[in-house]
């Protein structure tokens, strides 16, 4: 497959190339979606460096497994779903490693969302992209990892309330309770974030 | 607000509370004005986050990530390495001892065994223990003098071939 042929050729086309062997249309697939799976490991893991590791391991492990692919999704939402794979494993070894905050258990415990005042007044409202996007870089990087990860696997990879259960190993109960407590978090720290810039 | 319905609410929003139990939590919705606001922040919120993954763009340059996956990729699909031979120097040690030894024996077994000019040997053997071929016994029986002599291998190369045992 020539260069040309790579870059008009659909990701179906790339995939079978892959897994005859052909690096070059590999490398076509991670040039097209490098972006995509980059994105969803630094949501998940806040740290620029740490994701761009996983994205890599993704990348290498999306080709030692090609010949399982089956084509039931499409291929980024399978290589998304490889490197969130990967930054669960990572982000349980790290809460392996640390003392677990009052704040988390707290949250764990449920119930602080309950006594959160509701948020009125849209604190994102008219503002820049890039000025929204940074906004809630801040915020999302508040939440313990519990919550950011229910978070992005419901908000950005579209899973089902069970799906998320299944990939973090809760119950569907908690899955709410946490999803819950993250927006309502997520809300209360974008209000902060805009009052403490007005100041 | 009851706690349950506030998750109920949250499923509505999401798509994912049963026909049966949707028209309750309208109907709650129509009637609570604080229900109404918590739905409007949890709408916010969603699509505050809708477009923030758009924005995000992997630093490093197509040519350079290729590099390290593609390095990674051939680094593990080539066959483990054969486990790097003893260095020469080694090898050529643990001929010479031996050898040097053994040398030396026949050396002294010729001097020894010479007759003298009374045409008797003298009254000295050399054994060589079977279970330990490292070791040397010299006794002369004339003299009272028993010399043991021991070939084991020098530190130096026993250290050469502890690092040999990590090499993978």
């Amino acid at each position: 497959m020539t260069d040309k042929d790579q870059s008009s050729a659909d990701d179906k086309t790339l995939v079978r190339a892959s897994q005859q062997g052909d690096m070059a249309a590999f490398e076509e697939l991670v040039a097209r979606h490098r972006d995509r799976i980059f994105a969803r490991a630094y949501s998940m893991m806040r740290n620029e460096e740490e994701a761009v590791d996983l994205s890599q391991e993704a990348w290498v492990k999306g080709w030692q497994r090609l010949r399982q692919f089956q084509g039931d999704s499409s291929f980024g939402t399978w290589m998304t779903r490889v490197v969130i794979n990967l930054c669960l494993d990572q982000l349980r070894k790290q809460k392996r490693q640390r003392t677990e905050s009052i704040e988390a258990m707290d949250e764990e415990s449920g119930g602080v969302e309950r006594q959160m005042p509701v948020v009125t007044v849209n604190p994102t409202a008219g503002l820049e992209r890039e000025e929204l996007r940074q906004r809630i870089d801040r915020a999302l990087g508040l939440l313990s990892y519990e919550h950011r990860t229910v978070l992005v696997l419901h908000e950005f990879e579209d899973m089902e309330y069970k799906e998320i259960a299944r990939t973090m190993g809760c119950s569907i109960g908690t899955v709410m309770s946490r999803l819950f407590y993250a927006r309502r978090k997520l809300a209360v720290l974008l209000a902060d974030i805009k009052n403490q810039d007005l100041l | 607000m009851d706690y349950d319905k506030q998750l109920k609410l949250q499923a509505l929003l999401d798509g994912e509370l049963p026909e049966a139990e949707a028209s309750a939590v309208a109907q709650w919705l129509a009637q609570d004005h604080e229900a109404a606001a918590l739905r409007e922040e949890l709408r916010n919120t969603r699509g505050a986050l809708a477009e923030f993954e758009a924005g995000i763009q992997m630093p490093e340059s197509r040519e350079f990530f290729w590099s390290k996956v593609q390095r990674e990729i051939e680094r593990l699909e080539t066959p483990a390495a054969k486990p790097a031979s003893a260095p020469f120097s080694a090898l050529w040690r643990r001929f010479l001892v031996p050898a040097s030894a053994v040398a030396a024996l026949i050396i002294a077994g010729v001097v020894l065994n010479r007759p003298d000019s009374t045409g008797h040997t003298p009254a000295a053997e050399i054994e060589t223990a079977l279970a330990d071929s490292g070791a040397f016994t010299y006794r002369d029986y004339s003299a009272g003098t028993t010399l043991v002599w021991l070939s084991y291998p020098a530190d130096t190369e026993v250290a050469d071939n502890d690092e040999m045992g990590t090499v993978e």
